[in-house]
C-alpha cells in the first residue's frame, strides 16, 4: 500500500505535520533575534530545509509515492545545488587572476625569486621569536638551525 | 506547404493499405490545426522547422557572401551584425533545440515503444502553438529593428541596444516552454506508456537518446526562461542584477545563460546520437555493439553536461579556480562521447553494410562529429582556449558538432523515416548525390575556418585582413556547395511527395516496432493491436541478406528479409488493475 | 497540461470496453493515467524549482559579496507581516492537503470547503503582500535604478551601497512567487468548481491531487524566501 500513489494520509498525521511546521516557523523567527554571528544563515536555511522536507514528505506524500517521482524531485534539487555551488566557485574567488597587467609570467617569476632570495638573506637573529630560538650564546646560524630541530 | 501536398499524395488508396491511415482519416485544415495525434504534430513541426531552417540557412549564405572578400562587399557592418545574430538565434533556439525531438521524436518515439500516443497529447499540441507564438515574437523582433547582440545576449550590451532585444528575449522565453512541454511529455511517455514486454533494456537507442535529451530539456530550459525574464526586467525596471553601472555583475548573466546553453548543446546532439544508433544498426544489419554502454552514456552526457558550462567563460573574468574546475570536467565529457563513437565503429565491424542515403549520412556524422569532438577537447583546454576564444576556430568547432552532427543526423533520420512519414520513397540516386554534396560542401566551408581561427581570425567581424582572403573565399565557395546540396534535398523531398515510389511497410528491414508492426502509412492509432515485445530492438538474425525492396508480409524467400512483427499483447494487459 | 482531463472519445478499438469516463483513449487503465499525470506534475514542479533557482543563485552571490548590505536591508522588512504570511501559507497548505484527504474518502463537501479555505488564505496572503509592497513604494524602496529610499527606517539605506540589489532581488523573487500564488488561486478555484459540479470522487481526483502538489511547491518556495529575505 505504500507505493501505489493512492495512500490516504490520516488527518492526524497532516495535523501533526502542520503543528511541526508552525513550531519551526516560530523557532526560526525566535532564533533570528539571537546573535548567532556566522551561524545565523546556516541555521535559518537549515530550519527552512527541514520545513520544506516535511512538506515534501507528508503534504506532498512523496514518502508514500512512486519512487520515480522521488527520483525526479531529487535530481531537480541536485541540479539546484550544482547551479549554486559552481556559480559560487567563481564568485567566491573572483579576481584571483592577479597578473592581468603588462608584466609577463617570466618577469613575475624572476621577481618572486628575487624576493625569495632576499627572504633567505634575512639574518637569522631577526627570525628568533621563541625562547627556544635563543639557546646559550651560539652563532646565529647554528641557533636558528637548532631551534628548528628542537621544536 | 507539404501538409497539403501530402494529403493529395496519399489520396489514391494504397494497395498495401486497407485505406485508412493517419494522413487521410481526416483531411480538413482544422483537423490538422486541432490534431492531438503525435504523428501529425510531428509533421506540423517538420513544416514549421523546415521554414525556420530555410530562413536561417539563407542568412548563413548571405553572411558567407559578405565574407567573400575583405572590406564591405554587400552590406553595412551593422547589417552584418544583425544577420549573424539572427542566424545564430534562429538556428539555436528555434531550429536545433526543438528539431529532432519535435519532428522525429514526436513522430517515431511513441511507435517505437508501442504506445498509441504520447502521455499528454493536448500538451503536445500546445507545444507547437507555443512554439509558433515564439516564432511570431521573433518576427516582431525583426520588425522592431532587429537584434545585433549575437545569439548570446551578453550584458551590458544587450541592455543598451535596440528594442528588438526585448522581443527576442520574450520569444526565447516563450519558445522555451515548447521544449519543456515536449521534454516532459517524452519522459512520462517513456516511463509510463511502454507496451507490455518493452523493458528498459529493449528500448530502441533512439528512445534512450530522447530520454536523455528530455531530462536536459526539463532541467535546463527553465533557467534560460528566468534569465530572459531577468534581462527584460533589467531593461524595463533597471533592476541592476546584470548591469555593472547599477552595481550588477555581467558575468553572472553569462553563468545563467550558459547554465542553460551548454546543456542545450546536449539537447541538440543527444537525439542525433539516438538517430545514429538506429541508422548504424539497421544499415549494417548487426546487433548494436555495447547497447547498454550507448544507452547509459547518453544519460551520463546529459548529467555531466550540467557541470561544464564555465568553459564558455574562460576569458570572461571568472575566477581561475572555477576555470580550472570547469576545464577538468570538460575533459570528462569526452569519455562517454568516445564510448559511443567506438561502439558505433564496432557495430560496423563485420556488419553487412548497406550504403543507402541514411547510412551515408551516418558515416558522414561519424567523421564530422569526431572532428567536432576533438576540436571540442582542444578548446576545453584552458590555456589553448585563451588563444582560440572568439575566433573562427570556435565557430568551426561548434558547426562541426551542430551542423556536422545534429543537422547531418537529422537529414539521415529524415531520409530513414521519410517512407514512414509520407508513405513514399525519395529518389535514392539524388539522395546519394545530395549527401555527397553536403559532406563535401560542409568540410569545404568549415575546415578552412579551423585554420583561420588558429591564425587569429576573430569571429563576428564583417571584414578581415587581406591575408585571410584565400581561406575565406574557400569557405564561401564551400557554403555554396552545401547550399546546393540542401536545396537538392528539399527539391527531391517535395517531388517524392507526389511522384515518389510507394513505400513498403519496412523498406530497410529494420527491427524496431515502427517498421515491423506499423503499416506503411501508420494507422491513426499506430497499432491495430498493441504489440507484445519479446525481443531486443536490433535482432536482425532473421534477416541474412539485404537487397532490393520487399514488404512486411513477404518475409522470406525473395527480396529483403525483414524481422518478424511482434505478437499482439493479450486483450487484458496484465498491468490493468 | 498535466491536469489533462478530457472526456475520452468514443472507443475506436474493439479491445476497449466499459472504461470509466475520465479515461483517455491512449491509456490502458486509470492507474496508468493517474501515474502519468503525477509524474508529469513532478517534472513540471522541478522546472518550477529550476526557474526559481536562478533567483536563489543571484541572492546567494550578492549576499556573498555584500553581506552587510543584506543584513541592513533585510532589517527594513516587516518581520511580523512576513511571519503572519508564512503561517497563512502553511495553513493553506494544510487545507489543500485536507481537501485531497477528503476527496480520497469521497467526502466531496468537505473537500470543497477546504479548497475554499485555501482560496481565502491565498487571497489573504496576497492582501498582506499588497500592504507590504505599498509601504515600500511609499518610501521609495523600488527595485534597482529607481531606488530612492526616504522616510522611516528606509532612510538609512540611502548610504548602504548595493542596497538596491537587495530590493531588486526582493521584488523579483516575491513578485514571481506572488504570480505563482495568483495562478494557483485560479487553478484552485477551477478545481473547486469542478468538484462542486461533481466531477471528482475517490475514483478520480487527479486534478485535485496535482493542484495540491503545485500549491505545496508555492509554499516551499515561500518557506525559503521568508528567512532569506526577512530574517537573516
Amino acid at each position: 500500500m505504500s507505493d501505489d500513489g493512492h495512500h490516504i494520509l490520516p488527518k492526524a498525521t497532516l495535523l501533526k505535520v502542520f503543528g511541526g511546521l508552525i513550531f519551526l516557523t516560530v523557532l526560526t523567527v525566535a532564533v533570528a533575534y539571537v546573535p548567532l554571528g556566522p551561524l545565523a544563515v546556516p541555521v535559518a536555511i537549515g530550519i527552512a530545509a527541514t520545513k520544506a522536507t516535511l512538506v515534501v514528505l507528508y503534504f506532498m506524500a512523496l514518502r508514500y509515492d512512486n519512487p520515480v517521482n522521488a527520483l525526479t524531485f531529487t535530481i531537480g534539487i541536485i541540479m539546484v545545488m550544482v547551479f549554486i555551488t559552481f556559480t559560487m566557485i567563481d564568485t567566491a574567488f573572483r579576481g584571483d587572476m592577479g597578473n592581468v597587467d603588462r608584466q609577463t609570467m617570466g618577469e613575475i617569476e624572476r621577481e618572486q625569486e628575487a624576493a625569495q632570495q632576499q627572504q633567505e638573506q634575512i639574518p637569522s637573529e631577526q627570525l628568533r621569536v621563541a625562547p627556544a630560538d635563543y639557546p646559550d650564546d651560539r652563532g646565529a646560524d647554528a641557533g636558528a638551525a637548532s631551534g628548528d630541530s628542537d621544536s | 506547404m507539404s501538409t497539403d501536398t501530402q494529403n493529395t499524395a496519399v489520396a489514391q488508396p494504397d494497395e498495401h493499405e486497407e485505406g485508412e491511415n493517419y494522413l487521410n482519416h481526416e483531411t480538413s485544415v482544422w483537423s490538422w490545426l486541432s490534431t492531438k495525434d503525435h504523428k501529425r504534430i510531428g509533421v506540423l513541426y517538420c513544416v514549421t522547422l523546415a521554414l525556420v531552417f530555410l530562413a536561417a540557412g539563407v542568412l548563413a549564405l548571405v553572411m558567407r557572401a559578405e565574407l567573400s572578400g575583405p572590406g564591405e562587399t554587400m552590406m553595412a557592418n551593422d547589417t552584418y551584425n544583425q544577420v549573424f545574430s539572427m542566424h545564430g538565434i534562429m538556428m539555436v533556439f528555434l531550429f536545433l533545440v526543438p528539431s529532432i525531438p519535435a519532428i522525429l521524436g514526436n513522430f517515431v518515439l511513441p511507435m517505437q515503444i508501442g504506445a498509441k500516443d504520447v502521455a499528454f497529447p493536448r500538451l503536445n499540441l500546445a507545444s507547437w502553438y507555443v512554439y509558433l507564438a515564439g516564432a511570431t515574437l521573433t518576427i516582431m523582433a525583426l520588425l522592431w529593428g532587429g537584434v545585433d547582440t549575437g545569439w548570446t545576449f551578453y550584458t551590458p550590451y544587450s541592455k543598451t541596444t535596440g528594442g528588438g532585444v526585448l522581443w527576442m528575449t520574450s520569444a526565447i522565453f516563450v519558445a522555451g516552454f515548447a521544449n519543456i512541454f515536449t521534454g516532459l511529455n517524452f519522459i512520462v511517455t517513456i516511463h509510463k506508456m511502454r507496451a507490455p514486454g518493452m523493458t528498459w533494456n529493449r528500448l530502441p537507442l533512439f528512445v534512450w537518446g530522447m530520454y536523455a535529451t528530455s531530462i536536459v530539456q526539463v532541467l535546463a530550459t527553465p533557467v534560460i526562461g528566468i534569465t530572459m525574464v531577468l534581462l527584460i526586467l533589467e531593461q524595463v525596471l533597471q533592476i541592476g542584477i546584470f548591469d555593472p553601472s547599477l552595481g550588477g555583475d555581467p558575468v553572472l548573466f553569462q553563468h545563467f545563460f550558459w547554465f542553460y546553453s551548454h546543456p542545450a548543446v546536449y539537447i541538440m546532439i543527444l537525439p542525433a546520437f539516438g538517430i545514429m544508433s538506429e541508422l548504424i544498426a539497421t544499415f549494417s544489419r548487426s546487433r548494436i555493439f555495447g547497447y547498454r554502454a550507448i544507452a547509459l552514456s547518453s544519460v551520463a552526457i546529459a548529467m555531466l553536461g550540467f557541470l561544464v558550462w564555465g568553459h564558455h567563460m574562460f576569458v570572461s573574468g571568472q575566477s581561475v579556480v572555477s576555470s580550472i574546475v570547469f576545464s577538468l570536467i570538460t575533459y570528462l565529457i569526452g569519455i562517454p562521447s568516445g564510448i559511443k563513437v567506438f561502439n558505433w565503429v564496432a557495430t560496423l565491424y563485420k556488419g553487412s553494410i548497406w550504403l543507402q542515403t541514411p547510412m551515408i549520412y551516418a558515416l558522414s556524422f561519424l567523421f564530422l562529429f569526431s572532428i567536432g569532438g576533438f576540436t571540442g577537447i582542444m578548446v576545453g583546454v584552458l590555456s589553448v582556449d585563451v588563444h582560440l576564444h572568439d575566433t573562427y576556430y570556435i565557430v568551426s568547432h561548434f558547426h562541426y558538432v551542430m551542423m556536422g552532427g545534429t543537422v547531418v543526423a537529422l537529414l539521415g533520420g529524415m531520409h530513414y523515416w521519410w517512407p514512414k512519414i509520407t508513405g513514399r520513397m525519395y529518389n535514392e540516386t539524388l539522395g546519394k548525390i545530395a549527401a555527397f554534396l553536403v559532406f563535401v560542401g560542409f568540410n569545404l566551408t568549415f575546415f578552412p575556418q579551423l585554420v583561420l581561427g588558429a591564425k587569429g581570425m576573430p569571429r563576428r567581424y564583417a571584414t578581415y585582413a587581406d591575408r585571410f582572403t584565400d581561406l575565406h573565399q574557400l569557405s564561401t565557395a564551400g557554403s555554396g556547395v552545401l547550399g546546393v546540396g540542401l536545396f537538392l534535398v528539399l527539391g527531391y523531398a517535395l517531388w517524392s511527395l507526389k511522384y515518389g515510389e510507394k513505400a513498403p511497410a519496412n523498406p530497410w528491414g529494420a527491427a524496431t516496432l515502427e517498421w515491423t508492426n506499423v503499416a506503411a502509412l501508420p494507422d491513426p492509432h499506430n497499432f491495430k493491436r498493441t504489440p507484445l515485445i519479446t525481443r531486443g530492438p536490433y535482432d536482425f538474425h532473421l534477416a541474412d541478406e539485404v537487397f532490393g525492396g520487399g514488404d512486411g508480409e513477404a518475409d522470406g524467400d525473395q527480396g529483403l528479409r525483414v524481422p518478424d512483427a511482434a505478437p499482439a499483447a493479450p486483450l487484458e494487459p496484465s498491468r490493468d488493475a | 497540461m498535466a491536469t489533462d482531463t478530457d472526456i475520452a472519445p468514443a472507443p475506436t478499438e474493439t479491445d476497449h470496453h466499459d472504461h470509466p469516463a475520465h479515461l483517455q483513449h491512449h491509456f490502458v487503465s486509470s492507474e496508468q493515467q493517474f501515474d502519468s499525470a503525477k509524474l508529469g506534475m513532478w517534472l513540471f514542479l522541478i522546472t518550477e524549482i529550476l526557474l526559481f533557482s536562478a533567483m536563489f543563485v543571484a541572492y546567494a552571490v550578492y549576499r556573498q559579496w555584500h553581506p552587510e548590505t543584506f543584513v541592513a536591508a533585510s532589517e527594513t522588512l516587516n518581520v511580523t507581516m512576513g511571519t503572519i504570511n508564512t503561517i497563512v501559507l502553511l495553513t493553506s497548505s494544510l487545507t489543500v492537503a485536507l481537501s485531497i484527504h477528503y476527496i480520497q474518502k469521497d467526502e466531496v463537501k468537505k473537500c470543497i470547503y477546504n479548497l475554499g479555505a485555501t482560496l481565502v488564505l491565498a487571497g489573504g496572503f496576497m492582501v498582506i503582500k499588497y500592504f507590504e509592497y505599498t509601504s515600500k513604494f511609499e518610501h521609495g524602496a523600488y527595485p534597482g535604478g529607481m531606488f530612492d529610499p526616504h522616510g522611516g527606517h528606509y532612510a538609512q539605506l540611502a548610504d548602504v551601497p548595493f542596497a538596491s540589489q537587495f530590493f531588486s532581488i526582493y521584488f523579483v523573487m516575491t513578485g514571481i512567487h506572488g504570480l505563482h500564488v495568483i495562478i494557483g488561486m485560479a487553478v484552485i478555484g477551477w478545481v473547486a468548481v469542478r468538484a462542486w459540479m461533481g466531477s471528482f470522487s475517490s475514483e478520480y481526483y487527479t486534478p485535485v491531487e496535482l493542484t495540491g502538489l503545485y500549491w505545496h511547491l508555492v509554499d516551499i518556495v515561500w518557506i525559503f524566501l521568508f528567512p532569506m529575505l526577512y530574517l537573516i
